[in-house]
């Protein structure tokens, strides 16, 4: 049984139907992702780097080219496949504890082996207390650690996040970046993160991809060689952050950056 | 303006304020009596309001009459309410029933409940039957409606998370479908419990056979019994509000997860 | 003080994830097939032209089922006229302009009792809406006979106010007046505070704070509160013509079923289900302009 499958992206192309023309999303993308990697994916809006992590979760279907994981075509959506929105998406008439409980109902896993992964996942994103609370009573942060280990609770071979923390204050985006990083290099799955926050990605991802949009198209794959934990101030990570924004935005707009 | 007042009569202030046009009615209405305002026989003292109480409550016939009302009410509405909360969430959930069934119901939806009441009676008789059958049809409506909408505005968002799991049809039915429109649900509920009260009074003036409430006031009204009419609004208003306030208790069991915001009355 | 040094140890993690399984069943389950929602234009005008035609089929085969049903005599006559007498009958009242007298009868009473009620009631619910004092005067009293259904007042009006027209005014004029009054006096209640805050900031004085933020936010449900008034004006006109009238679309209701003419009977059920909906539809008309369109995930 493989336990960090490796995803292969390729020759993807989506197109959309909008009012009869055909508007091209995605254009020929091609993306290894090695089994506990972390790759980060940047790009403006439009990109269709959302789209791109629909595809791979399994809610958009239609598109051209293949997506394999462990050298299987994906079929619609899987428990292998995990995924953090942007919005934090619980359940508001189910507890913390219970909304965890949504990733296991089809798990196939015992009653008592469900209880013991979310103690344990709970334990993972630090909200011990907070089993029995309701959504309403969280803050965002919260509410998207919550999702974090649902995505979790069932182990899935490729976690992807959609700009997970953009939705939340910087200080608390700060202090999630580095709970993501530490969940990360405890449990070793394979992650795939969408971001617009260029500083977020070089951060956490050992690739930076950079996508251009009209239509959707990886740019370039920048390698992030830097060791854990990463200072966010060293002059190695700014250089890492200065050629991907250079990649992003082009030279002009690199010095006004 | 808040006043920070706290003696004794400001606090109550507004209960004071609230009982003081009922009170002044109250009063008024004694005292044209006592004065001998007017011969007619339909103003009756409030006194004799409650002595037809005590008297009736006595004799047992007024907990005859309110079971029997109770009793029809109640049937119609879990008839009506399985019925109409398991249609709309078929229909709710199937785009082609929408389609195909919705605009019909829509349409029959819009025919005055009480106008059902002479087909009514030609098909199901003149007794209980048809009593329970015109309760339930006054429950099914809001129910299907309020359901229908409930399970049709379920956030995509949700579905999705579903999808991710690798929900089937049930789980997602079960697991996020009817919770999250079960506060439309209960609205629909709220609304239905108000209408089966309406339908057992307005079906037992029609279909006079059989003891209740409402014959109590037809009686009173045909021999002129005031006290007794009076008496019956009393008691009709009292289970209304008996009513309401045990679906608000409910309410706020079911609904908790909502939060401090959403369970105002 | 520095942060511990986590390095990737990817073998001890690939080891611990190879000791802790995935946890999912080792068949994958049949994938769900939920619609997803149109979002092409084409498609949606497709979508509103196939809405039209999928309205009829089953309205048209429980017509055709009466027909044939009545035809072949699987359905007496007593039980339910053949749709051709129902037709014939509807064909005469109108001819001999029974139904359009009856019919303005009802209309009539309807129009003014809910004007009066709507009107009393919009000005009661403005005023519990903007004065605490107000409120705290009449509503309890409001909620006292709001409590008590139209039907229960019934048999004591009928005592005062006999069977004639003040009847059904003060009736109808009731109920309409208790969901004007709620849901105005609850749509001024609940315009968000943040609002009226930028009224404050902008220094709007009462008129202007009331005519650009109190009304507008309120107005949805002041709308909805005339909508229900109105159907239940038609609802209770009905029902008192159905007991107490000798004119009116209720009566000729009551007619009909006491002759045994359950055709007639339809034809009433038919015109007044028609003139609640055309009046409804009105309403609801003006209604879509204020409500925002949602998606639905079905």
């Amino acid at each position: 049984m493989a336990h960090a499958a490796t995803l292969q992206i390729q020759q993807l192309s989506k197109q959309f139907d909008v009012g009869g023309t055909r508007l091209p999303v995605l254009e020929n993308i091609n993306l290894d992702v090695r089994p506990g990697e972390f790759v980060s994916i940047v790009g403006a809006s439009g990109c269709g780097k959302s789209t791109l992590l629909r595809l791979v979760i399994g809610l958009d279907t239609g598109y051209d080219g293949a997506i394999l994981l462990d050298g299987k075509r994906i079929a619609g959506t899987g428990l292998e496949r995990g995924i953090v929105f942007q919005e934090h998406r619980l359940l508001p008439w189910l507890t913390v504890r219970e909304n965890i409980a949504l990733g296991l109902v089809n798990a196939g896993v015992s009653e008592r082996e469900q209880r013991e992964a979310i103690r344990e996942h709970i334990v993972l994103v630090q909200l011990e207390g907070f089993e029995d609370a309701y959504p309403y009573q969280l803050s965002g942060g919260m509410s998207q650690r919550v999702a974090i280990a649902r995505a979790l609770v069932n182990r899935p071979e490729v976690l992807l996040l959609d700009e997970p923390l953009g939705a939340l204050d910087a200080l608390t985006r700060a202090h999630l970046q580095q709970e993501l990083q530490r969940i990360w290099l405890r449990e070793g799955i394979t992650m795939i993160l969408v971001t617009h926050d260029v500083e977020e990605a070089v951060f956490l991802g050992d690739r930076v991809v950079v996508m251009q949009p009209r239509p959707g198209r990886i740019k370039e794959i920048l390698d992030v060689p830097l060791a854990h934990p990463r200072e966010r101030g060293s002059a190695e990570f700014a250089a890492v952050k200065d050629a991907v924004l250079h990649s992003l935005l082009g030279e002009e707009a690199r010095q006004a950056a | 303006m808040q006043t920070s007042l706290s003696t004794p009569p400001w606090r109550y202030r507004r209960q004071l304020r609230g009982a003081a046009f009922p009170l002044t009615l109250l009063l008024l209405w004694w005292a044209a009596y006592a004065t001998g305002w007017t011969e007619s026989p339909l103003l009756v003292p409030p006194q004799k309001v409650v002595e037809t109480f005590w008297r009736l409550a006595a004799g047992g016939e007024l907990w005859h009459a309110l079971g029997a009302s109770l009793l029809r009410d109640l049937a119609g509405l879990a008839i009506g309410s399985m019925a109409g909360v398991a249609a709309g969430i078929v229909l709710g959930l199937s785009r082609w029933s929408r389609l195909l069934v919705g605009p019909t119901l829509h349409t029959v939806k819009q025919i005055s409940l009480f106008a059902w009441i002479p087909l009514i009676m030609v098909w199901f008789g003149l007794g209980e039957t048809s009593k329970i059958v015109f309760v339930s049809l006054a429950v099914f409506f809001p129910l299907l409606l309020n359901t229908f909408e409930g399970v049709g505005s379920v956030a995509p968002e949700f579905v999705e998370v579903a999808r991710v799991f690798a929900f089937t049809r049930r789980q997602l039915i079960v697991r996020v479908v009817i919770p999250a429109a079960l506060p439309s649900i209960f609205t629909g509920f709220q609304l239905a419990l108000i209408y089966s009260w309406l339908a057992t009074l307005g079906a037992e003036y029609m279909l006079t056979s059989g003891p209740g409430i409402g014959n109590l006031l037809t009686d009173g009204r045909e021999n002129f019994w005031m006290d007794q009419v009076l008496l019956g609004v009393v008691i009709v208003g009292v289970i209304g509000f008996i009513f309401s306030a045990l679906a608000g208790l409910l309410a706020r069991r079911l609904l908790r997860w909502r939060g401090p915001q959403a369970n105002r009355s | 003080m520095a942060p511990p040094t986590i390095a990737l140890d990817r073998d001890s993690v690939a080891a611990r994830r190879a000791a802790a399984p995935p946890r999912r069943p080792a068949t994958a389950p049949v994938p769900v097939a939920i619609p997803v929602p149109i979002r092409s234009t084409a498609r949606r005008q497709r979508g509103r032209l196939l809405a039209f035609a999928l309205a009829w089929p089953v309205p048209l085969a429980l017509l055709a089922i009466w027909w044939l049903g009545a035809q072949r005599g699987w359905i007496s006559q007593q039980t339910l006229p053949p749709p051709g007498m129902v037709w014939d009958t509807f064909v005469n009242v109108l001819e001999s302009g029974e139904l359009q007298a009856n019919l303005q009868v009802s209309l009539v009473r309807v129009l003014n009792g809910f004007a009066l009620g709507a009107g009393t009631g919009l000005l009661l619910g403005v005023a519990m809406g903007l004065s605490n004092t107000v409120k705290e005067y009449l509503y309890p009293t409001f909620k006292i006979i709001a409590y008590v259904p139209l039907l229960g007042w019934l048999p004591l009006l009928i005592m005062v106010f006999g069977i004639g027209e003040t009847l059904k005014f003060v009736l109808i004029a009731k109920a309409s007046f208790v969901p004007v009054v709620m849901n105005t006096y609850l749509g001024i209640g609940n315009v968000p505070a943040k609002y009226l805050e930028l009224g404050r900031i902008y220094r709007f004085n009462h008129v202007q704070l009331l005519r650009s933020i109190v009304f507008p936010a309120a107005l949805p449900s002041i709308w909805s509160g005339i909508r229900y008034g109105l159907t239940h004006s038609w609802l209770i006109l009905v029902v008192v013509e159905l007991l107490a009238s000798s004119e009116g679309l209720g009566f000729m209701m009551a007619n009909g079923q006491q002759l045994f003419q359950l055709d007639l009977v339809l034809v009433a059920v038919g015109v007044v289900g028609a003139v609640g909906f055309a009046l409804d539809r009105l309403l609801e008309l003006v209604e879509t302009r204020l409500l925002r369109w949602r998606r639905s995930a079905f």
